[in-house]
């Protein structure tokens, strides 16, 4: 596909055996069920696309606002409105029939049994080349902490996926934490193929003119270029800890963003605000990554993972 | 729906703290429906981060085949300011056209049209496209409210295509004091219209869809929200509406033109 000598560098890299064409994925939540994009750009151009976190039933969602922008970057507090793995399954999914490009299911569950339920019920879709498990979530037999937040609890949801499914497993780690390189290792321990990281930084919004908070939902998860500098050093932390590959996320909205989290260890990145802001940012993100190593006489894209300098 | 860097063409102050923008626009623009949006951003990045979104005030197609797109704009904060300080030849990303429309076609036969301000923007591209459509545009009528004279815009291009013009203001500096749901629903017990299309502040969009609602008339409101992406990608732009007790409606893919009875009141 890309012979380095004829057609610029090899952005190949491959995540839990599955080899990505390039290493620029569209985050969950920011690029709907992909078919929302169809029209503006061709999303064969991308590495893979992640679809918008789904559960077992369909998902209501906050109350609005939802959104609130802030200072070089937005909350959200969507609530993870969804339609169901069902309904997914069966309206979504066949719009992507004909894609050329990888698709991962995002799966989120309130119980550790609801994760391995949609884990078993994904593994038999073939339109679903792997699994990332959204472990941001409350745990409702726990108190509702995020499973995310406590080593073992993650460790909990990643092996029941594990044991579920043959296709790939990518677990989406929680910046919420004090320790997010014990998170990533017991992720890897429990049999995760790879990790991606960071999903949304709770924080909150609040006008002063009604003293009130700016979401119904009072708080929210910031993304956006505000959170990029604590997503890179969240990365390097995890790319530190475990030997599977590291998915860099947060922030990203140039090609020089995405070539700054591979230089700290990720062997691939996602996209997320950016698609909300500009819907041809992954693909102008995919062409820039080709001519900076181009012009810096890189051959491969996987050269520059972790080759930071400290 | 395309995405675009494009160029403004004209960006001139109509009062009220409003501009009205002139933008090349490819030709798809020319399929444009009243009712329906753009979303703007600055192609460098610059200003604020998530995109604005703003009813198409106009479409003209020039003889030669190309087309432009008008807005008409309030500044309210950030992005709006930066907007208006836009000279002609400056270029901004343009997106569109987004959502529905108001759904009104030739069969229609009296329109009303509700306008709170700047919501004439909408409104003035449906007038126009009904008198192209062959519309009666004597029997149509605009109702136009604001707080004071300065906020009553654009209300011209409705009397140019012969639209009676019923114009309120809060502070009584310009038509009759009051609300623009006082002439509305005194001339709809009078004699009601087919349909009456509205856009403004929600509490205005309530108050009408209850006149409609009164008195049989179907009613066609637009409505605004946040929105971060316009695409129906991030389900951002959710609104509760009635009997829908499952599930939002998202403003951009769902609208921004619901039916009146739908507005939970
Ligand atoms: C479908 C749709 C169509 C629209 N059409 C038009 C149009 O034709 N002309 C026009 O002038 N505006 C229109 N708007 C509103 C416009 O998008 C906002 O005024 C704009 O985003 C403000 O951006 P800003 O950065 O200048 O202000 P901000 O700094 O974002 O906001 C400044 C102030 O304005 C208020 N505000 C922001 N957005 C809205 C909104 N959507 N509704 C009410 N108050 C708001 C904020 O609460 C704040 O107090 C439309 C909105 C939607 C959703
Ligand atoms: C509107 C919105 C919805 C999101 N929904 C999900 C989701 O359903 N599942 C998930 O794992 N992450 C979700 N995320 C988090 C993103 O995938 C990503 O981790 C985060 O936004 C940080 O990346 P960014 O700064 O590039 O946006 C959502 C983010 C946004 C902005
Ligand atoms: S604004 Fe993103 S779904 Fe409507």
């Amino acid at each position: 596909m890309n012979d380095p000598t004829e057609n610029g560098p090899d952005l190949r890299t491959t995540i839990g055996g599955l080899v990505l064409k390039n290493p620029v994925l569209t985050a969950s939540g920011t690029f709907g069920y992909g078919r929302e994009f169809m029209d503006l750009i061709d999303l064969d151009r991308l590495g893979g696309i992640i679809l918008k976190g789904v559960s077992l039933s369909p998902t209501r969602g906050n109350p609005p606002p939802r959104v609130v922008e802030t200072a070089s970057g937005m909350l959200n507090a969507i609530g993870l409105e969804n339609v169901g793995f069902d309904a997914l399954v069966r309206e979504k999914l066949p719009l992507l029939e004909t894609l050329g490009t990888p698709v991962f299911i995002n799966l989120y569950g309130t119980t550790v049994e609801e994760y391995a339920v949609l884990a078993a019920a994904s593994d038999r879709v073939d339109r679903i080349d792997a699994v990332e498990v959204n472990i941001s979530c409350p745990n409702v037999k726990a108190g509702g902490a995020a499973f995310g937040v406590d080593p073992a609890s993650a460790a909990a949801v990643t092996a029941a996926v594990r044991s579920r499914t043959t296709k790939p497993v990518m677990v989406k780690l929680s910046p919420n934490v004090a320790d997010v390189a014990a998170i990533a290792r017991s992720v890897e321990d429990a049999g995760a193929d790879a990790v991606s990281l960071i999903n949304t930084i709770t924080g909150m919004a609040v006008d002063l003119k009604t003293r009130r908070p700016k979401l119904a939902n009072v708080t929210g998860g910031l993304s956006g270029p505000a959170i990029k500098p604590v997503a890179l050093r969240m990365v390097w932390q995890a790319a530190g800890a475990v030997s599977i590959p590291v998915v860099g996320i947060g922030g990203i909205m140039t090609a020089e963003d995405a070539l700054e989290f591979i230089t700290v260890g990720a062997s691939a990145v996602q996209v997320g605000t950016a698609n909300l802001v500009d819907p041809s940012a992954s693909v102008r993100i995919v062409e820039d990554i080709s001519a900076f190593l181009s012009e810096n006489g890189i051959a491969r894209v996987t050269d520059m993972v972790g080759a930071l300098t400290v | 729906m395309i995405q675009t860097e494009t160029v403004i063409r004209a960006n001139d102050p109509v009062g009220g703290g409003c501009r009205r923008m002139m933008l090349d626009a490819p030709p798809e623009y020319g399929n444009a429906r009243p009712g329906q949006f753009v979303t703007l951003r600055f192609p460098d990045g610059s200003g604020p981060l998530l995109r604005r979104p703003f009813s198409i005030h106009g479409v003209v197609k020039a003889a030669d085949g190309t087309v432009g797109v008008e807005l008409l704009y309030k500044v309210v904060g950030g992005f709006t300011q930066r907007l208006s300080a836009m000279r002609p030849g400056g270029a901004v990303d343009l997106l569109g056209p987004l959502g529905n429309d108001f759904g009104v076609d030739a069969s229609a036969r009296r329109v009303w049209m509700v306008a709170g301000g700047i919501g004439a923007a909408p409104l003035a591209f449906l007038a126009r496209r009904l008198a192209e459509m062959g519309v009666d545009m004597a029997s149509c009528a605009l109702f136009m409210g604001g707080r004071s004279a300065d906020d009553l815009i654009s209300t011209e291009r409705f009397a140019d295509l012969g639209m009676a013009v019923h114009a309120t203001t809060e502070d009584g500096g310009a038509g009759e004091a009051g609300l623009v749901t006082a002439p509305l629903a005194r001339e709809a017990a009078i004699s009601p219209p087919d349909v009456i299309c509205a856009c403004g502040p929600m509490p205005m969009l309530r108050a009408v869809a209850g006149i409609a609602e009164a008195r049989g008339i179907p009613s066609r409101v637009s409505i605004e929200t946040v929105m971060a992406c316009g695409l129906g990608a991030c389900l951002g732009c959710a609104v509760e509406t009635a009997g829908d007790e499952k599930g939002y409606r998202h403003v951009c893919r769902d609208g921004p033109v619901f039916d009146g009875g739908w507005l939970k009141r």
